[in-house]
């Protein structure tokens, strides 16, 4: 009997030990491993990687690119995403073929699809400039240009992303009960009013999922910047993450590379923990009480 | 009231419809850069015309050249095998653990929890070096095993379930151990049925994570046998040449084969499969 007692109170541990352990040994020892790396000079702790950071007109600059792309980028692809997946919702004949389709630049690797867009968006022979002709507006210089360059990534990274962020909003719908969309319409409620008054609040833990995940993504997000425009054209697309693999892997100067994610960790751990606490709400919430209320037999 | 409704229909078609048009706009001058040859490639881009979608001399050349001396079906069939090893393990030790943390109480879970949180704000560029000592003591350089057991346990996977577990209503799990039911028993039986929806995300989250890693199997599995696709794409993206037909036909198919095994999981976001089950 004692032993059945203590059974059932280790058990929640032995259901998460499996991830735990392996997230130690394959996330959190590596992590530290570079934590380290960023407070070490030859063998004792310093502040030396920082200092000479925080003094690197370079590192300010970027530091301004990273905040630029992520305020105007994330809002933008959690709107669009949102949109679509209410879209997508809709219970029509054919529905599932424009999921799919939907999905499809997710399927691609941002490599792929990074080098498709930058020949389309080529400013003398690409197809985008030869189609803006065709209407009669004039030829841009898109990535060639530093005012444009940043924006067109975050066109292409939101092309890429929204089909896959829907997918996610799409399964936090379908666990709304239909139930309380008969109600509201009995009740009179239009389709905005539906949508922003009951389906948002009822879909919040999984908004919160795709705000936190694309979140950190965005901050991270490098490899479009490093195809496409080498950080380019002056330095107008040089976000922290590639200042940071460019100090790993190009100038070798690993003390460099992570004290840059080390200060890239601190931004994403604040924004993370704002957003969890304002999005996910620290316990139950109204809208679940609602839901669970509306379900009992 | 008929008329009403064909109206709603109408919008909604349209608006599906220009966003296609917005989806496919690069795959099909991606599908139709493939059935060029290689000098015909950038030839008709501008002006732009009919011929700017549709290849004047359609080939399959790159085609039949990727599969025939590029052996690209070795690279795919290495994709599938480890990300199939990846989702089922992935599913099942983050789901397992997520629903510890959604449905039990217990000492340290919040420590424990901001732990998993944290662990995917972790830029994988930062930790490869270390991550590559880790693996090479456990004796798994140039093995699937290099490439699929690091993956397995992902924060962002086990936060996926961890938010859609904690939207069931606690009583749920509190009847079936009234019952005498185990965990496995109300893992398997209540919660993997009612949320479908959710092991379908998370599953392709997990295939298209591996789908598209590049950095880590290029260190990791590097002899030819065990590499994987987009370490086999980037052989036509070389230093100073580009192969471009066959860069796009390799793109074409990394990018619909994935297709294939979206369509049909996505019949299982069906409306109502969670509320139906929970009222049951």
């Amino acid at each position: 009997m004692k032993t059945k007692r203590l059974a059932a109170k280790t058990l929640p541990y032995w259901l998460i030990a499996p991830a735990i352990v392996l997230i130690a040994l394959f996330k959190l020892y590596p992590i530290m491993n570079t934590l380290w790396g960023s407070m070490n000079v030859d063998g004792g702790l310093s502040a030396a990687h920082f200092q000479a950071l925080f003094r690197d007109k370079y590192f300010w600059e970027s530091f301004w690119v990273t905040v630029k792309f992520n305020v105007i980028l994330t809002p933008l692809q959690i709107f669009l995403s949102l949109l679509l997946a209410l879209l997508v919702n809709a219970n029509v004949p054919g529905i599932g073929v424009f999921r799919t389709i939907y999905y499809l630049p997710a399927t691609m690797s941002t490599a792929v699809a990074a080098i498709i867009w930058s020949t389309m968006l080529n400013p003398n022979n690409g197809v985008i400039n030869s189609l803006l002709s065709f209407f009669g507006i004039d030829r841009q210089p898109f990535l060639t240009s530093d005012k444009q360059a940043l924006f067109c990534i975050m066109a292409i990274t939101t092309w890429i992303g929204v089909g896959y962020w829907m997918m996610f909003i799409l399964a936090g719908l379908k666990g709304v009960d239909a139930e309380v969309y008969s109600a509201a319409k009995i009740d009179g409620a239009g389709w905005l009013q539906t949508t922003l008054k009951i389906t948002v609040p009822m879909i919040r833990r999984t908004l919160a999922f795709v705000l936190i995940s694309d979140t950190t993504i965005n901050l991270l997000m490098f490899a479009p910047m490093q195809i496409i425009t080498a950080g380019g054209p002056r330095r107008s697309t040089n976000v922290l993450m590639y200042e940071a693999y460019k100090s790993y892997f190009v100038y070798a100067d690993k003390g460099r590379g992570d004290a840059i994610v080390s200060v890239l960790l601190v931004m994403i751990a604040l924004v993370v923990f704002l957003q969890y606490i304002l999005v996910n709400g620290r316990d139950d919430r109204p809208a679940r009480k609602k839901r669970t209320g509306g379900n009992a037999p | 009231m008929k008329a009403n409704k064909r109206g709603t229909y109408a919008l909604i078609y349209l608006a599906l419809a220009a966003n296609v048009v917005l989806t496919l706009f690069p795959l099909i001058y991606a599908i139709a850069s493939s059935l060029r040859s290689d000098t015909e490639i950038f030839q008709y881009a501008m002006p732009f015309s009919w011929r700017t979608f549709i290849p004047v001399e359609v080939t399959f050349d790159a085609y039949r050249s990727i599969f025939g001396e590029y052996a690209f079906w070795r690279p795919i069939l290495n994709t599938f095998i480890v990300s199939g090893a990846a989702i089922f393990f992935g599913c099942l030790v983050n789901a397992v653990a997520a629903y510890s943390f959604a449905c039990y109480e217990f000492r340290g879970k919040k420590v424990l929890y901001l732990i998993v949180l944290f662990s995917f704000m972790i830029p994988f560029e930062s930790i490869t070096i270390p991550l590559y000592s880790v693996v090479d003591q456990f004796g798994w350089v140039n093995s699937f095993a290099g490439i699929i057991i690091p993956s397995i346990a992902d924060g962002m996977v086990l936060f996926l379930f961890t938010q859609f577990f904690s939207e069931f209503p606690k009583s749920l799990f509190e009847a079936a151990r009234m019952d005498g039911a185990s965990w496995a028993q109300q893992f398997f039986r209540i919660l993997l049925p009612l949320s479908l929806p959710v092991f379908v995300t998370a599953g392709l989250m997990i295939f298209m994570t591996h789908w598209n890693s590049y950095l880590w199997p290029l260190l990791i599995a590097r002899s030819p046998d065990i590499r994987t696709i987009q370490v086999a794409l980037s052989d036509f993206r070389g230093a100073h040449t580009t192969e471009w037909a066959r860069l796009y036909a390799a793109s074409t198919i990394s990018a619909v084969l994935p297709l294939l095994f979206f369509f049909p999981f996505q019949k299982q976001f069906v409306q109502g499969i969670t509320s139906t089950g929970i009222k049951g």
